[in-house]
């Protein structure tokens, strides 16, 4: 958290800024570091979902390595799955991101290789659906991640410990794999310990 | 024949036995819970306004009947999953009708034709397009050796730029026959409103009147525009001065059902009903100025006596109707297909459209029409007539070449008119078709048509309500099968072969509609919009609302020669083949929910059934669920018997929609289809075809069958599960 602060703050205030502004940055760092301490323990009054699920390996026609693009190169997972914020379900990155990056990047790898071709026949690999729900079931990823990143404004770039609530730890995976049960008991339980709307008709509708 | 299967062989049917595996669950296309089945492609590019999982509306226009209501298609990730009403329509303001919903299951239906199809020793083979459009070349293309007289397209109702683009393809060859045919139509109405008050759709303002007279038209489920009378409807009923509804009718329908005085009349004499009526109406003080001599000397031929001695409905229950209607001012009084359907068909209808001329309804709840600006864009509604034309015609070998789209009539022609026996007396028929259905079987050659959720096209119902609106449909999603081809896009190439110069220039129909829309412009109103624009605000609102000219109603006398018909002792009912809001006249019988929803009054499912009233039932030793057949003089249909009161004694009614020998798998082989064994009558003046006139015998077969329906029974069997109260008591107790 402090560390969070002090990034805004560093960002707010810039070492770049007129001076005027400076100081009315500093006087909104002060504001916002109260405001952060009297919500103090925020990251701890969320109770992550318990229970896990023995998740098979899937076959994919890249072998995507989450850990690579999570771990090592610390890309948010929001970057790539843009649509989490927005929309009922994450989405898979259009393979044109894919391709931004891997135009340069690793081009000598047989997977960006491959991916390459794909793209070059104008196609987008069919990938194999890990993570669902049946369709009585209206799971929206926007609506959780407002509670329980952006309305307690946890930082945004520790966003992958809350996907983790229902994927795992992506950065440990390669191809991901479901390691979570995602099923009513189990969304339940964590809907009755933080608050969660508990309304049939939330869910099923 | 459930009854009798063994619970073992019921487990072994449905794959659960011993042995039966499950397959399918490794396809790539599976839809599964299960880790790493199901595929999920992602965009190679995004699209800006395009996110997963956030629906888009769309606007188009609906085909299920030809009503042409508008509709909102929820669209996903490229895909239509939803229908709804569009607010914005005049015709149905936002409302759908479960044949509307149901439309995804034709654009999702697993048995559509997905590719050309050539006939060749004797059997439909799949070819090519280019194969196809070969042979349209040399069959009715420019250097074909072709008798244009010998060129016919077969359609249903066919408006907007459809009609004008078979006009034109019509034009091009040289030819004028267009057969256009509907089972369920209401052109005996059409054609009295024309002769009687020059007007061949007026508006019907339910929602005006006080009392709704209704002779068979079932205006809430079958009959011209039902989700816009449904919406009127409910305003009549919602005013202050609660709207009454008298239904009169043979066999109960959805409307009938809704009615507050329910009356079964002896089929085919609603005519004689409405003229005692009239007789009552005069004798008690309703003004008959407007009507002739001639036609009052025709009223009082039709006392009440007499006429309770023809309909078989009691004097009272005539007085009681005819009270509330000069008690309740303004009525409306509509006639429906079951009136429309005999011998003295066009009669019976003008002596009830003279009710509203004698109670003066005319001008308050029956409006003269808007004339709509563009005459080739009006419906050119189908009828029955035209397949008796057509059949005619083929019999007589008059056709070489004939286009089939929308249409389907060796499903829906009557054995008596021999048209599978004689189909092949055209050399060369191509069928315009979505689905495997009978006339497709029969063709040379099976052009795939879109579904009309990925298709363009206008839509000009025959029936307009205040505001004139042509409706616009557009693609609500990419083709699902890349083979298939717009009716539009067909037509266009057709038309490019006899025509290179003017046509060639159009790819598609999309060039087309763009174009013709450019020049529609100032003549409806929209002159001070680019093109761009005019074109935009028409797909964004799925219509171009047109400001049409009232038509102005003038009183022509027709005198209705009202006859009532002769016993048949040979065939002592009649073949009642109702229509019904779901399967319709059978073209929604491969569509699972429409089979699945149950009739809206014997709540039957996925079958056929014979409605018979109880006595009627006792006189001939028939039990509910018995299989009887129903024979006319032209087959024989075996079907389970349903007793119900809500049917007159003399009426034998079989639901249409069933019966198919073709048309995929949930319609192929299910039910009987009625009119297959209807006898070739004519209305006189109209020459439609009178459907309810068909005299049938009944008797058993000594078969027993399980009927499915919902609920069951029609009793609580004493235990008041839905209690009721009558409205004395809630009156008195204020509902406590």
């Amino acid at each position: 958290m402090v560390r969070w602060v002090n990034k805004q703050v560093a960002e707010i205030a810039g070492a770049t800024a007129p001076r005027a502004l400076r100081h009315v940055s500093w006087i909104a760092a002060v504001a916002l570091m109260w405001a952060a301490s009297s919500s103090a323990g925020f990251a701890q009054d969320i109770v992550p979902p318990v229970g896990l699920h023995q998740g098979e390996d899937v076959v994919q026609p890249i072998e995507f390595p989450h850990n690579i693009h999570v771990e090592v190169n610390k890309i948010n997972c929001m970057y790539c799955h843009t649509y989490a914020r927005r929309s009922k379900v994450a989405g898979i990155p259009p393979t044109s991101k894919c391709i931004g990056c891997h135009k340069i990047i690793a081009t000598d790898k047989p997977r960006i290789q491959k991916l390459t071709e794909y793209w070059q026949k104008g196609e987008s690999p069919k990938w194999k659906k890990v993570h669902d729900v049946p369709d009585y079931v209206h799971f929206t990823h926007e609506r959780h991640l407002k509670k329980l990143v952006f309305d307690r404004d946890y930082p945004v770039e520790d966003v992958k410990e809350i996907c983790a609530f229902c994927h795992g730890q992506l950065k440990e995976m390669t191809v991901a794999k479901k390691v979570k049960p995602l099923n009513m008991g189990w969304c339940v339980s964590c809907h009755e310990k933080n608050g969660g709307p508990s309304d049939c008709w939330k869910c099923h509708k | 024949m459930i009854g009798k299967m063994k619970r073992r062989d019921f487990l072994k049917a449905l794959g659960l036995g011993g042995t039966a595996t499950l397959v399918g669950c490794d396809l790539p296309t599976t839809v599964t819970l299960e880790e790493g089945k199901e595929d999920v492609v992602s965009y190679l590019l995004p699209e800006e306004y395009a996110i997963p999982g956030i629906a888009v509306w769309y606007a188009s226009t609906c085909t299920q009947c030809t009503a042409g209501c508008g509709i909102h298609g929820r669209v996903r990730e490229g895909r239509v999953l939803k229908i709804e009403g569009n607010p914005e329509a005049p015709i149905n303001v936002g409302k759908t009708c479960q044949m509307g919903q149901a439309g995804l299951q034709g654009h999702y239906n697993p048995d559509r034709i997905t590719a050309p199809m050539v006939r060749e020793g004797g059997r439909l083979v799949p070819t090519t397009w280019e194969k196809a459009q070969a042979l349209l070349s040399e069959k009715v293309g420019a250097k074909s050796t072709l008798n244009a007289d010998r060129v016919a397209w077969f359609t249903g109702t066919l408006s907007g730029h459809q009609r004008a683009l078979v006009n034109n393809h019509l034009d091009a060859v040289g030819s004028k026959l267009h057969f256009a045919h509907e089972v369920v139509n209401a052109n005996v109405w059409q054609a009295v409103s024309r002769d009687m008050l020059d007007d061949p759709m007026p508006r019907i303002r339910l929602d005006k009147a006080k009392l709704i007279l209704s002779f068979g038209a079932d205006f809430l489920a079958t009959w011209v525009s039902p989700v816009h009378f449904a919406g009127q409807y409910s305003k009549f009923r919602t005013a202050a001065d609660r709207g009454a509804l008298i239904q009169v009718e043979s066999k109960m329908s959805m409307t009938g059902g809704s009615a507050d005085l329910w009356v079964a009349i002896r089929p085919g004499t609603e005519g004689a009903l409405a003229l005692g009526l009239a007789n009552y109406l005069v004798a008690n003080g309703v003004n008959a100025a407007a009507l002739t001599a001639e036609v009052r000397d025709k009223i009082a031929a039709y006392d009440v006596q007499k006429v309770a001695g023809i309909t078989g409905i009691a004097t009272a229950q005539i007085e009681r109707i005819g009270k509330a209607l000069k008690a309740r001012s303004p009525s409306v009084v509509l006639a429906g297909a079951s009136v429309e359907g005999q011998a003295q068909g066009y009669e019976s209808v003008a002596a009830i459209m003279l009710l509203n001329v004698l109670l003066g309804n005319i001008g308050t709840t029956i409006e003269p029409s808007g004339k709509f600006p563009f005459p080739q864009l009006e419906a050119k509604s189908g009828g029955t007539g035209d397949l008796l034309a057509f059949t005619k015609a083929v019999e007589q070998k008059q056709l070489d070449v004939v286009f089939f789209y929308g249409a389907n009539p060796l499903y829906s022609a009557p054995a008596a008119l021999k048209l599978d026996e004689q189909i092949n007396n055209i050399p060369f028929k191509v069928v315009l078709a979505q689905f495997p259905d009978e006339t497709a079987m029969h063709a040379d050659l099976v052009l795939p048509v879109s579904s009309y959720l990925e298709d363009w096209g206008t839509h000009v119902a025959a029936y307009q309500p205040e505001q004139n609106q042509m409706g616009v449909q557009q693609p609500l999603m990419q083709k699902l099968y890349g083979d298939t081809r717009g009716f539009g896009d067909v037509v266009v190439s057709l038309l490019a072969l006899r025509n290179t110069a003017q046509w060639g220039a159009f790819t598609d129909s999309y060039g087309y509609l763009k174009n013709v829309f450019a020049t529609m412009k100032a003549g409806v109103g929209a002159g001070a919009l680019s093109n761009d624009e005019f074109w935009n605000n028409s797909l964004q609102t799925g219509m171009v609302k047109v400001d049409a000219p009232a038509r102005k109603h003038t009183l022509k006398p027709v005198v209705p020669n009202v006859a009532t018909n002769a016993p048949d002792a040979g065939f002592p009912y009649y073949l009642v083949p109702s229509p019904r809001m779901g399967l319709f006249d059978g073209r929604h019988a491969n569509l699972p929910w429409l089979q699945e929803s149950p009739d809206q009054i014997a709540k039957v499912v996925w079958d056929s059934w014979a409605e018979i009233h109880p006595s009627t039932a006792d006189k001939l030793g028939i039990a509910h669920g018995d299989v009887i057949k129903v024979e006319s003089e032209h087959g024989a249909l075996e079907v389970k018997a349903y007793l119900i009161k809500g049917i007159h004694p003399d009426a034998i009614s079989i639901p249409l929609g069933q019966g198919h020998t073709e048309y995929g798998r949930y319609a192929k082989n299910r039910g009987v289809n009625p009119l297959k064994i209807l006898k070739r009558i004519t209305d006189a003046k109209t020459g439609e075809l009178a459907m309810y006139a068909t005299r049938v015998k009944v008797s058993k077969t000594g078969k027993q069958d399980v009927i499915i329906r919902l609920g069951h029974s029609d009793t609580q069997h004493g235990r008041r599960l839905a209690r009721t109260v009558s409205v004395d008591v809630l009156k008195r107790t204020k509902g406590a």
